[in-house]
């Protein structure tokens, strides 16, 4: 394991194309979450501060960070990808790692860029929640801190699936184009042609349903609509309707399911593929 | 002796191209091993198989009498076709990646960078090397871990003369080392001067293997036909005078030893009740002769 983490040091941190996509995604996020902090609506029941307070953030900024997850794929198809235009999968395996290993390595890099998001979330998290948050408890900082290690899960979600297109592809060009249309096309138009309860276990939904807006935002959004009673009036299951996400334990559990699918048809398409 | 490498009817196809087929062959400890044999004749695809880089459709291979495996693996140091670095890291940081692989010591890098002569450019990235550095790189990386056995594909490809003889000196010296070698060439003059042993390929079968001075000679070459092919075959190995026999397409081409000539080998044949439907004396040189076994 420490020889395989050594080996993908090596050939990652030296990649130009990883050193930009890495600055990118950090500035990005960090351009976003200051953006908004600056930005004053005029909202009635809506303040953009209460986005930045705990345990509010716990929400929002795993939120925001999800939406340039998009480069943690690219960033992992592109070095995957890279194996096969350079030809240095098989020269390892001639060289001596077994096929399985070259897939380890991956996930290890998958696992090592996870955990860099995770951190540099956190970080923000506590940053900007100290800075805007008054009279806190520690209850009330860590209410909903673990939505940051379900934001850990859906970064390595969505680069086990870059991992994946990458391995059947075998080309940088395409399996970005692949990646891209399997999200914002494919699933979603074979997702229509199922019944709405089978429509929320699509792999590409369940990931992406790991972070949802925030229930703040909806929360803030749904005030008009809600009773005397506190219940909220858009009962889904009142009117006939399925609702779009599942519960997020329930998310959590499928999520992890496709991952392992997923890195079990890695390796499999691995040891039987010529390289 | 100890065999390194035992290949027992290999087969492997692309699509509807069968690229090697019902290849056998025995490679043993301290042997300098040719695949010869024209472009497209298998030589790589059989290297990519042993390597476990491609899959074989029938047939097996062992390396040391066991099944391939990552450990056997670091015993061997390969090149096949062309050099595969990464290109955006330097020579040194290309090597430390097979160094790691193959847990070789630091030492090893730059021992293999200064027989290579690319001590001085080991802080360059890859993609500045001109062809032939790149070659000698490849040359570079199969040295690191001092592997027992070395698989050379086309080693001296693009090469100026200067670099070919320079590969040529590196192989012989690790032979003279009494390192196992399998050398791919298409270079007969390369196979010739390297090997001790070759296995001629042609349109992915093996259509001879055997000593080099035995296979590649200038001596004269008979080539014979009868109706009971495996009685001649027999025969003929036992004839005192006859120095090689191999079989080649339909034919069984014979070496004999100097003074005896295509007519003493009928008579013998046909004393020994075998009635040769033919035979032809071919006078040839080295090149000839493989251009002849190729055809």
């Amino acid at each position: 394991m420490k020889k395989l983490f050594q080996l993908e040091k090596i050939k990652t941190l030296s990649y130009p194309a990883f050193k930009t996509l890495m600055i990118i995604h950090f500035l990005l996020f960090f351009l976003v979450v200051l953006v908004v902090s600056r930005v004053h609506f005029s909202i009635p029941g809506f303040s953009v501060k209460g986005l930045y307070q705990f345990p509010n953030i716990w929400e929002f900024f795993p939120w925001v960070a999800s939406w340039f997850n998009l480069f943690l794929a690219i960033v992992v198809i592109l070095l995957v990808g890279n194996e096969f235009s350079f030809r240095t999968f098989r020269q390892n395996v001639i060289n001596g790692l077994s096929r399985s290993d070259l897939i380890t390595g991956k996930l290890i890099m998958i696992v090592t860029i996870a955990i860099y998001t995770f951190l540099m979330v956190l970080l923000a998290i506590l940053i900007f929640g100290i800075i805007f948050s008054n009279g806190i408890t520690m209850d009330i900082i860590f209410e909903k801190s673990y939505l940051i290690l379900i934001y850990f899960i859906q970064a390595i979600g969505y680069m086990t699936i870059g991992l994946l297109i990458a391995l059947i592809f075998r080309n940088n060009a395409l399996s970005i184009i692949m990646f891209l249309l399997y999200f914002a096309i494919i699933e979603p138009v074979v997702r229509l042609m199922f019944n709405a309860e089978a429509r929320r276990f699509f792999p590409a939904k369940i990931i992406s349903n790991l972070t949802p807006t925030p229930e703040f935002l909806t929360m803030t959004s749904e005030k008009s609509f809600t009773g005397s009673s506190g219940k909220s009036s858009l009962d889904f299951h009142e009117i006939g309707l399925v609702p779009e996400n599942l519960p997020i334990g329930i998310t959590v559990l499928l999520a992890a399911g496709y991952i392992g699918f997923f890195i079990g048809l890695a390796y499999l398409i691995t040891n039987k593929r010529n390289l | 002796m100890e065999k390194v490498l035992e290949i027992n009817q290999l087969s492997k196809s692309y699509g509807k191209i069968l690229a090697i087929n019902n290849i056998s062959f025995t490679v043993k400890r301290g042997e300098v091993y040719g695949l010869l044999g024209p472009n497209g004749s298998g030589k790589t695809t059989t290297l990519a198989v042993v390597l476990d880089i491609l899959k074989a459709d029938t047939g097996d291979y062992k390396w040391f009498d066991k099944p391939m495996d990552k450990f056997t693996r670091r015993r061997i140091g390969s090149l096949i076709e062309t050099p595969n670095f990464y290109p955006y890291l330097s020579l040194w940081e290309n090597l430390k990646i097979v160094a790691k692989i193959k847990d070789a010591p630091d030492d090893d890098i730059n021992y293999a960078l200064g027989v290579s002569n690319l001590l001085k450019r080991k802080h360059s990235a890859y993609n500045t090397l001109s062809l032939g550095m790149k070659q000698r790189l490849a040359i570079a990386s199969v040295l690191v871990g001092n592997p027992e056995v070395l698989v050379l594909d086309e080693p001296t490809n693009g090469l100026d003369p200067e670099g070919f003889a320079e590969v040529r000196n590196i192989i012989q010296a690790q032979a003279n080392e009494g390192k196992t070698i399998i050398l791919a060439s298409h270079i007969l003059d390369e196979v010739e001067k390297v090997c001790s042993h070759v296995a001629i390929l042609k349109s992915g079968d093996l259509i001879a293997n055997g000593r080099v001075g035995e296979l590649l000679t200038t001596d004269d070459m008979v080539f014979v036909q009868s109706d009971k092919m495996d009685e001649l075959e027999k025969i003929l190995n036992q004839a005192g005078f006859v120095k090689n026999s191999f079989k080649m397409d339909n034919d069984l081409a014979v070496v004999l030893d100097s003074g005896y000539s295509a007519t003493d080998l009928n008579k013998f044949c046909f004393d020994k009740d075998i009635i040769l439907s033919k035979v032809l004396l071919k006078k040839q040189s080295l090149e000839d002769q493989f251009l002849q076994l190729v055809k």
